[in-house]
This record gives structure tokens, C-alpha cells and sequence, in this order.
């Protein structure tokens, strides 16, 4: 079904990291309905990506990003694989569950 | 150990075992290329263009699998790589890719040669990198090469600005022994649940057909196919870029699928009850129309990219991981499991099989008939190039019917000896390849199969040729014309040939190659055509161009039917569809 859906993604808050995610948008022929970044300061909710990555975030160092966008299942699927493979983005979840660590996981966890 | 962060760029490649480095200096890359000249251990080749350099590069990293290195220097030094670049993006070629950049503080400035060459690239790389300071060369250059070669590979740009490789300041350099990227993580086990939903779907098959393609060769997992198939016993076909990876002379094998495929292999594609894609994207040139393709059949998707997979056919069970990982873990299952796989279970099968290519299989055999009456077939020339270089020569083509023909008829039984320009399909690519694979294996026959056209567009590496003496063998198969474009003319244009002839005004290719040092020789006549490519074959240590005038009519077939058409829509002649 088309529908409207969200993708949020957190990623490195690298020079270049978001025009990668809208430019690929672009170049996939995908419309972007809105879009809203900054960068994260309260880390609590992602401690599981820290554990999971084994690393420790600090202040500045990533972003989350929520993009909205109508279009059907298979291509929302294929938005977020398309998504998971930029090297700066860290983790990206929508209606088709959350790719972390490159494995999709079955639940929204952002 | 303190460097400036010229001899750290530098440092850093040798580090990463490069052998050669290809590319062409200016401005903005002088103090690196001061730094090339004060080593020995790698080569820097000069190429007349920068296209040139980023196809040389492309062929020596598929022949090899080691990446290709590309230096650039800022504005159009830049710019004129990118056909290049995506090039190697389109087959997910390793390759790195260093540009010059204006100093630090000009950017954004419109300054003398700025291009955002991180902005021109970005659609048609993997990643890109831009240096900030010189204590982060090594760590950049170490990602870069991870990133490139590993998962699905792919081309990395890193643009240096100039200020940054300045020989005066130094910084400590120590190359990193590891590489950690947090938020990439490409190696993926595949899943032992899905193995074994693909074996019990092997099992119970009765029609099944492997489709293997370049993913199987980046995984270099032609061994792990080739025993997968050991039992199977399965029909095998190979798309354009896994032409090698399973041996073109094996019984099961139908030749290539698609566009230009074999009356077989769409056949048997179009007909089966369960196809194993293998490292293989389900590219528009090879499903035509997706809603009508293989009607019948289950899919087993092996891929490294999670996107690769349900983006075209939607894949009914799919093995993600590296393809050579994958390939093994079904093996090991496999074999506690013959039992289960009955030998005559597909005797139907290949029965069926068996009558297609008898019907409307290629002639292997047209290059017997050296009768002077009619004019030179193009399939001719590529079957006689197959028998004088024994079938193990590496072969790079450049685009067009020319290209079509030699896929269909050199038959390749090792991987990586076809390099060609699949997914872009870019003219010019033929040639620069071709020096890429003569650097990496100076003993071994590397021939480019060529079209007037196509040599045209790169042609000036004949004098790169020459400076580093690269003895390879181009057979131009001269059809007077874009051979390709006025087939689709005559089919689908009622034969308006808008814009594809410039008969009177091509050079002579003999002399132009003379010119440069090289040998020409020049063929117009059945009659000189096995002497004339023999004659090629036997001088080694020359560059050999051999012109070859061909009939200027003739057709590449099968050709699938477009569009609405199926796999199993094909036409086998002029006039004639199935
Ligand atoms: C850079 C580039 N421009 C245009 C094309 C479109 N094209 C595909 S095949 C072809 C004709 C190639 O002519 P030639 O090299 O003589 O090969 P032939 O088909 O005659 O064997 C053209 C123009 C292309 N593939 N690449
Ligand atoms: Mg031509």
C-alpha cells in the first residue's frame, strides 16, 4: 500500500553524511515529504547500539535524522537496504524493522 | 617517524601492497607527485587521459582482484575520471581513487581548477573521503582500502587538498594495523535456516537452472560453484560478467543469458521450476520484461547486498553473505545429502535442453569456411582469435556488437580472463583495460576486441602502450559504423541510420598504430584471416593492431524481444522470432 512512512536513521555527524542520504533519494527516484536532523545529546536511548558497536558515543559525534516519505512497501524495503549500506549511517529503521551492524532486526528499535 | 603528508600519502599506498599507480599530474597534485618520484617501489604509469587511467586501473583490478589505484589532480584531471569511476562502481570493482584538490582555504572559492569532486562522485562511488589534516592520511587511506575490497566492492574517491601535502611540516606517521568503522559492517554469515530451505528446494527440484554472475567472481568463488555444482548436475549459465567463472567447456554450461544470450540458456531460464541466482542482480538485460519472467520458477538468491535482493524478482529464499562463504556452507550441508539427490531426477531436463541448442544453438564452427566469396562474419573473427590463442588468453572488449560477439564465442573456462564494461557499458574501456591486465600479468596473452568505434574513444593510450612497452593484441572488428546503434536502426527504426556512419573519414588504423611503433595489419579478405590473426598471435614483444574489415550487415543473435517480451521471446534472425 502507499502510504506515508517515516525512516529514522542515526548516523556519524560527518561533513557530507546527510547530503549521502538525500542524494540518494534523488538518485533512487524516491521523494523526500519532510526531513528533520540534529545531532543527539542524550545518549540513553542508544545505549544498545553502544553495546552492540562497542563503542562509546560523545557529545556531537552523531546525528539523528527523520526523513518521511510516500511510497509502498517493497520500495520502502529497499529505501532502507539502500540506506543501510552508506558507510555513515549507524542504524536505519522503519516499517520493515532496524538494520544494525549490516542485520536487519524485526522490530522498530529507533 | 616523522613525514610530510606527501610521503605519508605515498607511504601509505605502498603499505597497501600497490604495485602500480595510474594517472596524470597538475597542479594541485605536484607535491605528491614529487613524493612518487622519490620511491622505488611502486610504478606510476602516465596515460594520455585520465579516463585512460581509471580503465587501467578497472582492468588490473579485475584481472588481479587486488584494487586499482587512480591519481588525479583537481578540476578536469577530476572530472575526467568519473566516466571511469562509474565504470567500476556499475561491477562493483575495487578501486581507489586519489584527486588533488585546491589548498584548504580557497575552497568555495571558484579558485584555478576547483571541482567539488567529492559532490560530482558521490552517486557513483561506494564512499569518498576528504582530508582534513595530515595525521589522518594513513587512517583515511587504510578505510579506503578496507572499504573498497571488502562486502560488495566498489570504487573510493579521497580528495586531498593541496596545502595538506606540502613537503615542509611534518607529522608522526605510523600506518594503522587495523581497521575499525562502527558504523560499517559488511561481512554477514549467511543463515544456516535458509541453507537449508535452498537444499530442500535443490532436492525437490526438477527443472532448475544456476544463474551465476560477477559476484561470483569478486568472491573468487568459482571453485565453490564449480563443487556445487558437482552435485547438482544442473544446467549453468553465466550473465556478461560471470562469462569464466564456471568453465564455458563443461557440459552443463548453456553460454550466456539475456539480451544476447543463447537460445538455451533463455530457454531454460524461461521454463524452469527453480532458478539459483548466484552473486547476480537480475539487470534489466537479462529478466526483459520482470512481470514475464520465468513464470514458473522458485528463487534462491545468494548476495552480498541486502539490496541487490527483491529489488527486480522478488527472491523466495535468500542467502545473504558472501557468495564464496554461502556457496560453502551449502556444500558441506550438500554433501552428507546426496543420497537424497536422485541421478536421474533431471534426465527430462536435460533432454529438453539438449533438443533447444540443437535447434537454435550458436554455430561454433563458421570460422571453417575460408572461402573468399562472401565478406568477412565478425563471428568468424572472434572464433579464430579463440583457437590461435588457445582459449586461454584474458580478453577485454569495449561496447557494441563487438562486444556481444565475443562473449558469445570465446569461450572462457577460468574466471577473471573476461574484463569488459558490463553494467555502464562504456566505449572506450576496451584498450585501457587491456594495459591495466598486461602490467599485472606481463606473460600472459591479454587481447582487446575491439570496434572502430569503441578504439576511438581512448585511443590516444596507444602511445602509453608504447612508453611502457605493453606488447598486447587488438582485433578491431571494423564494420565502417556503430554497429550496435544501426542494428536497432534497421530493427526498430525501419533502418533510418541517424548518426552512426563515418565511413569516409576513419584514419588507417594500420598506419596510426605504426606511427605510435606498433605493428598494423590490416585484413579485407577470408582468405587472409586465420594467417593474419596467427601472424598476430606469434609476435611477442610488439603491440599488434589488426583492422579487420567485416561484413557491415551483420546482426548479433538470439536478441530478446522488447519490449513486453519474455525470456523466451527472442529473435534468432533477421526476420525470424521464436
Ligand atoms: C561512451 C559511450 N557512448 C555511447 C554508447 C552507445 N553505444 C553502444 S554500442 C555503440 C556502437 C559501438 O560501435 P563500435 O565500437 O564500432 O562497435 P560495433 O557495435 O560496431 O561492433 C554505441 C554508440 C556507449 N555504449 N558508450
Ligand atoms: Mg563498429
Amino acid at each position: 500500500m502507499i502510504e506515508e512512512r517515516q525512516l529514522t536513521l542515526i548516523m556519524e555527524n560527518k561533513p557530507g553524511a546527510l547530503v549521502r542520504v538525500v542524494g540518494l533519494f534523488h538518485q533512487r527516484g524516491y521523494n523526500i515529504e519532510s526531513l528533520h536532523v540534529e545531532p543527539i545529546n542524550n545518549f540513553k536511548p542508544y545505549k544498545f547500539i553502544e553495546d552492540e558497536l562497542d563503542t562509546k558515543f560523545s557529545e556531537g559525534e552523531i546525528s539523528r535524522l527523520e526523513i518521511k516519505t510516500t511510497v509502498d512497501d517493497p520500495l520502502m524495503r529497499q529505501i532502507l537496504r539502500q540506506i543501510n549500506k552508506l558507510i555513515d549511517v549507524i542504524a536505519v529503521s522503519g516499517n520493515e524493522g532496524t538494520y544494525l551492524k549490516g542485520v536487519l532486526r524485526d522490530e522498530n528499535l529507533l | 617517524m616523522k613525514l610530510a603528508g606527501n610521503d605519508i600519502l605515498i607511504q601509505s599506498l605502498i603499505k597497501e601492497g600497490v604495485e602500480y599507480i595510474f594517472g596524470y599530474p597538475g597542479g594541485a597534485s605536484l607535491h605528491i607527485y614529487d613524493a612518487i618520484f622519490k620511491q622505488k617501489e611502486m610504478q606510476h604509469i602516465l596515460v594520455r587521459h585520465e579516463q585512460g587511467a581509471t580503465h587501467a586501473a578497472d582492468g588490473y583490478a579485475r584481472a588481479t582482484g587486488k584494487p586499482g589505484v587512480v591519481m588525479l589532480t583537481s578540476g578536469p584531471g577530476a572530472t575526467n575520471a568519473i566516466t571511469g569511476i562509474a565504470t567500476a562502481f556499475m561491477d562493483s570493482i575495487p578501486m581507489i581513487v586519489i584527486s588533488g584538490q585546491v589548498q584548504s582555504h580557497l575552497i568555495g572559492t571558484d579558485a584555478f581548477q576547483e571541482t567539488d569532486m567529492i559532490g560530482v562522485s558521490r552517486p557513483v562511488v561506494k564512499h569518498s573521503f576528504t582530508v582534513d589534516h595530515q595525521s589522518n592520511i594513513a587512517k583515511i587511506i587504510k578505510e579506503a582500502f578496507y572499504i573498497a575490497t571488502s562486502g560488495r566492492q566498489g570504487p573510493v574517491v579521497i580528495d586531498v587538498p593541496k596545502d595538506l601535502t606540502n613537503p615542509v611540516d611534518l607529522f608522526e606517521y605510523k600506518y594503522p594495523s587495523e581497521v575499525n568503522i562502527r558504523s560499517y559492517n559488511p561481512p554477514i554469515k549467511p543463515e544456516d535456516s535458509q541453507i537449508d530451505r535452498a537444499i530442500e528446494a535443490i532436492i525437490n527440484s526438477k527443472q532448475p537452472v544456476i544463474y551465476a554472475g560477477g559476484g561470483t567472481i569478486s568472491s573468487n568463488a568459482s571453485k565453490e560453484l564449480f563443487e556445487l555444482n558437482s552435485y547438482m548436475n544442473a544446467p549453468i549459465t553465466n550473465t556478461l560478467m560471470g562469462l569464466g567463472v564456471y568453465p564455458a567447456s563443461d557440459k552443463n554450461f548453456l553460454g550466456m543469458l539475456g539480451m544476447h544470450g543463447t537460445y538455451q540458456a533463455n530457454m531454460a531460464m524461461h521454463h524452469a521450476d527453480l532458478i539459483i541466482a548466484i552473486g547476480a542482480r537480475f539487470d534489466d538485460r537479462i529478466t526483459n520484461t520482470p512481470e514475464k519472467f520465468a513464470p514458473n520458477a522458485q528463487i534462491i538468491h545468494f548476495d552480498v547486498d541486502h539490496s541487490s535482493v527483491s529489488k527486480i524478482i522478488e527472491a523466495d529464499i535468500a542467502v545473504f553473505g558472501q557468495v564464496k562463504d554461502s556457496l560453502q556452507a551449502i556444500n558441506s550441508k550438500l554433501r552428507s545429502r546426496l543420497s537424497e539427490i536422485n541421478d536421474s531426477r533431471l534426465d527430462a531436463w536435460h533432454k529438453q535442453i539438449a533438443e533447444w541448442k540443437e535447434m537454435h544453438g550458436l554455430d561454433h564452427d563458421l570460422y571453417k569456411n575460408n572461402s573468399d566469396d562472401g565478406p568477412i562474419l565478425p563471428q568468424a573473427v572472434v572464433q579464430h582469435i579463440y583457437h590461435a590463442s588457445n582459449g586461454n588468453a584474458f580478453v577485454t572488449s569495449d561496447v557494441g556488437q563487438h562486444q556481444m560477439f565475443a562473449a558469445q564465442y570465446y569461450h572462457f573456462d577460468e574466471p577473471r580472463k573476461w574484463i569488459n564494461s558490463g553494467g555502464l557499458g562504456t566505449m572506450g574501456f576496451g584498450l585501457p583495460a587491456a594495459m591495466g591486465v598486461k602490467l599485472a600479468y606481463p606473460d600472459e596473452e591479454v587481447i582487446c576486441i575491439t570496434g572502430e568505434g569503441s578504439i576511438q574513444m581512448c585511443i590516444q593510450e596507444l602511445s602509453t602502450c608504447t612508453q611502457y612497452k605493453l606488447p598486447i593484441k587488438i582485433f578491431n572488428i571494423n564494420n565502417l559504423a556503430l554497429g550496435m546503434v544501426k542494428q536497432w536502426q534497421d530493427m526498430n527504426y525501419d533502418g533510418r541510420h541517424s548518426s552512426i556512419s563515418y565511413e569516409d573519414s576513419l584514419p588507417d588504423f594500420t598506419k596510426l598504430a605504426e606511427s605510435y611503433g606498433h605493428v598494423g595489419i590490416k585484413i579485407t579478405k577470408n582468405s587472409q584471416l586465420k594467417s593474419g590473426i596467427e601472424e598476430a598471435m606469434s609476435i611477442k614483444d610488439k603491440l599488434v593492431f589488426v583492422d579487420i574489415y567485416v561484413d557491415p550487415n551483420e546482426h548479433v543473435y538470439p536478441m530478446l524481444v522488447a519490449p513486453d517480451g519474455s525470456l523466451k521471446d527472442m529473435w534468432l534472425g533477421k526476420g525470424e522470432k521464436t
